[in-house]
Formats: structure tokens, sequence, C-alpha cells
């Protein structure tokens, strides 16, 4: 039945904290196989709407579904389908790299040998094997990144939620990464990630939803939101941003 | 590209101790923004600490105003030393330090060390315990103003003052000396060690302060004040007295004591505080672990979670067995649990010994029964659960990774109960055994074994349902005894709700020590360990229904605010 469902599809998401809305009815519908790049400025909510996405922060209203299954009603069998990067969440950092790995297997109910398998394979992959056994709160931010990624990845999810998962990473890393999530689309996974890296969005996606203030901008595929501009040149017309120029910020330059 | 930046040869305004002060106010206002219960919380914790500030207050003030000279000293002495050392121990033991300003978030600031230490002395000022200590020592002032005129009085006050700085001072550079150590790698089982002698040391002291009291010799005790207000424990705090009873001169070495301690505590904090602001980065010792090679399977699961099934179950039970050893903050409370686990239970039951041993009674045991070692096992079993009472608080946001992995909250706690046991078990036997070979009662081991694991069982059950509902963040500092502004009162009403709770349930333990007689030290072990796991298993599958239902909110408390 999961194949005529959207991977994700949120309808009508919305959260408020105290007095700030933080996401104002969000609806989106990321199609099975596509490489979904969700953009916006600090604050648009990014991190808000896919943590309510995924389970880990409860939506005032709305709902989401993962392949067709509701994520806060049937959290089991939509949660066995994701695989999750949070962002600003610490990882279990007093682990070293390869335990962590287990411990993530082990809680998504893999058979122990394909996860010594797989942790090897992907600690090799993302250059986290000389780490050794270092913990992973001694590990630089990148290196924290990626071996977040490797948790996501580790038990085969059919999507694949990221936030911000360039933020940090070295250029080397970043194309190691690019590569491994295009492997995995052509593999018939899906992936949503937030970003405000423009060059990666238009490098890799398919589709874009541009989000500020807590609501959807702009959506669609690659080609639909950019027309024959650059994407950047969209993303500052829709967010309305300013330069600074002229008279402020003068003292900076004495 | 060289930027040419001008350095402004002095900062346009100086920093003052009164800026930390409005900071720290401020990040106190911040904090109870739209969370009434803990405005609820925070006054409740405020009318706590008035009532006991009163209850002081007028203790102190007593020879003052019943016009008593005879006792002042003495009363100042010990009053004045048992607050030091209450302000000394406490936080170390059980209650940690206010850490609304963290010290580490100044690092980057050009701050002079000195401008550092005295405006975060002076922030430390404004919480609760250090007004609630001032209110009480006034009633020192009292005392000597009424029986010495003002001079007494001001000298008093000054005094006062001088006291509570040190206590200060004193708790802040104990904790952040034992921080630094728990963290290096290097001195950390000293450390262990050294904060299990301390917390032992009280348990000799009671019994000194016990045997004074029944002896009621006066004479005696006051020059054990005398000798107490020398020390920089009581030196403050009779300085007033000591003017107004005509020692003048003596007033002055004391406060010249005070300062002078004041002093070198201070210099020892901000030394401490330097090395806690360099190595912010890691909160636990950065140490490679060394072992077993193999699979990441195989290094996840510690030798004594080897018998666990490679499964969700198994990996959590490793993981949690991990923490309780890697993070300091978690060591620091085992090594609690492990002190107060063993002077209470000893001194509780040998309170008495030192009575009988005047009277030549027989060695051993003299006022204890069964009863009375159930009762004090009981509090040991709810202590030792009782370290659970915020578990889901020590992972903070890394618990999301459970969330995401979905792991059912009955498996969760399960798990957690299990771990935990797999450290305080053995503890808890060896407290046993050891209390009943010092009491010379090896056939009292099965009450003192079924009582403890009932209790600790209850408490289980009962810290899963508190850990669930009463959950807290903690800061994400380098000091394992840092609390947020606030949680110092959280903590301990929690504490005491599930302490009392447990006891509460395992009482039937007590009455039947008291009146099952011969028959109940065969019965209470088997009948303990049923109830213990029963109560504990029954705890996990209500707490985790619970648990299931508000996970989400459960990581939303659990997540430090930045
Ligand atoms: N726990 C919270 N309490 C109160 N306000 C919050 C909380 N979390 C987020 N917000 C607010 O909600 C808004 C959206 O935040 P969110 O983290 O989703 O932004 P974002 O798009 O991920 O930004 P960034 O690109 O900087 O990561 C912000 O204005 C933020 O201040
Ligand atoms: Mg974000």
């Amino acid at each position: 039945m999961t194949d005529q469902h959207p991977a994700l599809s949120l309808r009508g998401l919305a959260k408020r904290f105290d007095t700030k809305v933080a996401v104002a009815g969000v609806d989106l519908a990321v199609p099975t196989g596509s490489f979904y790049g969700l953009l916006g400025p600090n604050g648009a909510g990014k991190t808000t709407t896919l943590s309510m996405a995924v389970g880990l922060l409860r939506p005032d209203a709305g709902e989401a579904r993962v392949l067709g299954y509701d994520v806060w009603a049937d959290p089991v069998r939509a949660k066995s389908l994701l695989g999750v990067m949070p962002d600003g969440v610490r990882l279990f950092d007093r682990l070293s790299g390869a335990e962590l790995l287990a411990y993530h297997g082990l809680l998504r109910g893999m058979d122990p040998a394909v996860v010594d398998q797989r942790a090897a394979e992907l600690l090799d992959v993302l250059a986290l094997a000389d780490a050794g056994r270092t913990l992973v709160v001694d590990y630089s931010a990148g290196m924290k990144k990626k071996i977040g990624l490797a948790c996501a990845l580790l038990h085969g999810p059919r999507l694949l939620v990221l936030d911000e998962p360039f933020e940090a990473v070295d250029p080397v890393s970043a194309a190691l990464i690019r590569d491994i999530l295009h492997r995995y689309v052509g593999g018939g996974g899906t992936v949503i990630f937030s970003s405000h890296v423009m060059e990666v969005v238009e490098r890799l996606c398919s589709h874009v939803a541009i989000l500020a203030e807590g609501r959807i901008k702009r959506v669609g595929t690659l080609a639909e939101v950019r027309g024959d501009r650059s994407l950047e040149d969209v993303f500052v017309e829709v967010v309305g941003g300013r330069t600074a120029t002229g008279e402020e910020l003068s003292w900076l330059s004495r | 590209m060289a930027v040419p930046v001008t350095v402004p040869e002095r900062p346009a305004r100086r920093v003052s101790a009164w800026h930390f002060v409005r900071l720290k106010l401020r990040v106190l206002g911040n904090n109870f923004r739209g969370q009434t219960w803990r405005v609820a919380l925070f006054v409740l914790g405020v009318l706590f600490g008035l009532w006991f500030a009163a209850v002081g207050f007028f203790l102190l003030a007593v020879p003052g105003l019943a016009g008593e000279s005879r006792y002042a000293l003495m009363i100042a002495a010990f009053g004045g030393g048992l607050l030091t050392l209450g302000w000394l121990l406490l936080p170390l033991v059980f209650f940690g330090v206010d850490e609304t300003l963290d010290p580490a978030r100044f690092a980057l600031l050009p701050l002079s060390r000195r401008t550092l230490v005295t405006g975060l002395l002076a922030a430390a000022l404004v919480s609760v315990p250090a007004l609630a200590t001032a209110i009480t020592a006034a009633g020192l002032v009292v005392t000597a103003g009424v029986l010495g005129g003002w001079a007494a009085a001001l000298v008093g006050a000054l005094g006062v003052v001088l006291g509570l700085l040190v206590c200060l001072a004193g708790a802040r550079a104990l904790t952040s000396a034992f921080a630094a150590m728990l963290r290096s790698r290097r001195v950390r089982d000293l450390a262990a060690v050294l904060l299990a002698v301390l917390a032992a040391l009280l348990g000799p002291l009671q019994l000194l302060v016990l045997a004074a009291v029944r002896q009621t010799d006066w004479d005696r005790l006051d020059g054990v004040a005398r000798v107490v207000g020398w020390t920089p424990f009581g030196a403050p705090w009779t300085a007033g007295v000591d003017v107004a009873e005509g020692r003048a001169g003596a007033a002055v070495v004391k406060l010249l004591i005070a300062v002078a301690t004041l002093g070198v505590l201070l210099f020892w904090w901000s030394r401490s505080l330097e090395s806690a602001m360099v190595g912010t980065a890691s909160s636990g010792p950065a140490r490679t672990p060394r072992g077993v090679a193999g699979g990441a399977v195989a290094q996840l699961f510690p030798r004594a979670v080897g018998w666990a099934r490679r499964d969700r179950f198994g990996a959590l039970v490793a993981r949690e067995c991990r923490y309780w050893w890697r993070d300091a903050r978690r060591r620091a409370n085992l090594i609690t649990v492990a002190v107060v686990g063993v002077f209470v239970p000893v001194m509780v039951n040998l309170g008495g010994f030192s009575f009988s041993t005047e009277g030549g009674a027989a060695f051993g045991g003299a006022d204890s029964s069964p009863a009375l070692v159930s009762l004090s096992m009981i509090f040991v079993g709810a202590l030792a659960a009782v370290t659970l009472a915020n578990q889901f608080g020590f992972d903070g946001s890394s618990y999301a990774a459970n969330l995401i992995a979905g792991v059912p909250g009955r498996v969760e706690l399960r798990a957690r109960m299990a771990a935990f046991s797999i450290y305080v078990v053995p503890m808890l036997l060896v407290i046993a055994v050891a209390l009943a070979v010092v009491l010379g009662r090896p056939e009292w081991l099965g009450v003192m074994g079924g009582a403890l694991f009932a209790a600790y069982g209850c408490g289980l059950a009962i810290n899963a349902l508190v850990s669930v509902l009463g959950a807290y963040s903690l800061p994400e500092s380098s000091n394992p005894f840092a609390l947020n502004s606030g949680a110092g009162f959280t903590k301990g009403l929690l504490t005491l709700v599930s302490m009392v709770g447990s006891a509460v349930v395992a009482v039937p333990f007590v009455v039947g020590a008291a009146l099952l007689g011969d028959v109940w030290l065969w019965l209470a072990l088997p009948v303990g360990l049923a109830y213990g796991g029963g109560a504990a298993l029954l705890g996990a599958y209500m707490a985790g229904d619970t648990l299931d239902h508000r996970q989400p909110e459960l990581l939303a408390d659990v997540t430090p605010r930045r």
C-alpha cells in the first residue's frame, strides 16, 4: 500500500511557542524517490517543522504521514521507515562511534551481525574509522554530523529526514555525503533535508520548498521554483532580505 | 590582510559586581517567563527558605532575647560552625550548586580574574539559601546587640557578612575543585575517595555531638565552643559575642582570621575557575575506552552486561551501563549513594554504641533491633533508588535518539532499572553484609536484605513515575554539581516525595520485623525480593504507559534551554 502514498505528507502542521508562532500551517507532499530541499532563513521554522514530522515535537494541529502511516497515531510503523538526523540535539556522545552505531542498530531491532558489518562499512566510508575508540563528545563538529548521518542511514530507512546535514562539514566530506545521498535516492529512497546553502540545493534537489515565517512560500520541482533565475534570487525575493550598505556598521572598518 | 582594529586603552565603563547581580536577576526572571509551575515552585522554595530562616533566627537569637549571656558563645560557635559545615558539605553530597551564571560563559570576555570572582560571588549572594542563611545569622547580631550594645552589634554584623561570604566561597571552591578532579582522568578516583572520606566524617561528628548532648557537661562543651570559635568555622560568627563579653581584641583577631580564610578560598576558587573555563568543551573524562576487540556490537556491551541478549533491551542496558561510569554527573551520584548508604545505617545502629560503652555494656548493637535495622535499610534502599528520580535529565536532548527509534516506554524503563541495579545491587549487598558483621548479628542478614530490596524495588517503581512526570533539565556544564536556578528546590521536593513514597510502601517490612519475631528472620529475604521485584516490574509497567503518552513532552522537559 505504501507505494501510492507520498514518502512524507504534512497537512496543516502548526506550532506556537508561548506567543511566538513558529510554524503556521505547513502542507507538504514529498513524492517517493524525490530529493527534497527545505529552504528558509534563520528562524523560519524548518527545524520545528521537521521535528513535528518525525515525532520529536507534538504539533498543535495538523498531521504527518510517512508512506501513509500517521507519525502520531501509528508511531511504530512510521518510525521504522524513517531515518532522522536532527539538528541541535546531542547524540549519546559518551559512546565511541562504533558503540553509537551498534546502539542505534540494535534499538532498531537489527540483527547484530548485520549491525557489525554495516557499522564497519559506514565508519570506513565516512572516514571515521581513524577516530577509533575516541568518544563522540571529543569529535569535531563535522565528524559529529557525519556520525549522526551514519546513525540515520544504518537501518536502511525508506525516508531520510536530515536537518542541516551540510553544516560544519568540509568540502571533501560534503561531496562524499552528496554521493551517498545520491546513491540512496537512486536506489529508491527519499530524502528531505533543510539547508540554507543554495549551491548544494541547486546541485542536488529535484524538489524545493521555501519556508519563511512559518509558512511555505514557494513549492515545486526545482525548475518550477527557480524559473529562469538563480535560486538565490528567488530566495532573496521571497524572504525579502536586506543588504547592509551605507552608514551602518561603519565602525567595523576603521 | 591587516584589518586596522583599534584597541581601546580602557573599557569605557568598568564592570562591577553589580553587573553580575543584575545579570543573574535577569537570567532568573527570563527563566520564569511563561512557566507558571516554575514560578510556583520558586515561591514555594522561598517560603520554605523563610520558614527555616525564621526558626534559625530565633534559635540563634535566644541568648540575646533571654538576656542569658552564658550560652551566647556556645550557640554562636556551634550554630555558625554548623552553618559553615552545611554550606561546605551539602552541595557536594546532595544539593549541588546553583549555576545560573556558568563561569565558562565568561571565558571569552575581557574580564580580569578578580572582577570575575568578586562578580560571581556577589551573584551567588542572590539565592534563596544565601538569603536564608543571612536571616538566620542575623539572630547572632541580635544576641550581640542585646548583650553588648551597638558596638557589639556592629562587629557582629561585620562578622556575619564575612561568615556568609566564607560559606559561599567555600561551597564554590570545593565544588569546582571536585568538579575539576572528577573531570581529570588522573585523579578522578582519588576524588571519589576524598568525597567518601569527607562525607564519612559526618558520621563520627554526629556521634560526637550526640555524646556531648547526652553528657550535658556544659563546662566541657564551653571549652569545645571556645576552640571552634578560633577556627575558620566559628571565627566570623563569634566575633560579635566576643565584643559583648568585653574581648574586643579577640574579636579583631577573629575578623582577621575570617578575612584571611575568605582570601584563601577566593584564590583557590579562581584557580579552579580558570581550569574549568579552559576545558569547557568536554564535561566528562575524555577517556578513550580500551578493551574488547571485535565488532561494533561487541564494543558496546561491557563485560558486566555480557549476559544480555543483543537486542533492543540489551542495547539500552549496555548504553546505560556505559553512561553510569563515563558521565561525571552520574558517577558523582553513584558515589553519593555509596557514601551515604554506608554511613547512615552505621550511625543509626551504632548510635547507641558510644553511650553503652560508657556504662560498660556489651559491645555490639545494644540499641539496635531487627525493626531499627529494617528501618535504616529501608532508608538506604529508598536513597539508592532516588538517584533515578531525574534519570532522563541526565541524558538531556540525547534522549531524542530513543524517541526517533520508537523505544516503548516499558522497555526503556525496565532497561534503565536493570542497568542501574548492576551497579547498585552489589553495593547494597556489601552494605548489608558489612552492617551485619559490624553489629555482630549475622542472623539478621535476611531481615536486612529483605527490607533493603523491598525498599529498593518500591523506590525504582516510584522513581520511574517521578522521572517521567517530574523531569527537569540539567545545565550542559562541565561541573557535575551544577544545577539550573530553581532546580535545587525542585530536586529537593522530588527527592522528598519519592523517598517518603518508597519508604511508605516498604513499611510492612518494619512491621513484620517488629511483630513476627523469629519466623521473619527466615521469611524476610524471599518475601522482600519478591515484593521489591514485583513492585519494580509493576512500576515499569505503569510508568511505561505514561511515558508512551508523553515522550515528546519529556524530551522538551529535559532539553536545556540555551
Ligand atoms: N523551544 C522553543 N521555545 C520557544 N521558541 C522556539 C523554540 N524552538 C524554536 N522556537 C522559535 O521558533 C522559530 C522557528 O525556529 P526553528 O528552529 O524552527 O527555525 P529554523 O528554520 O530551524 O532556523 P535555523 O535556520 O536558524 O536553524 C524561531 O523564531 C524560534 O525562536
Ligand atoms: Mg534549524
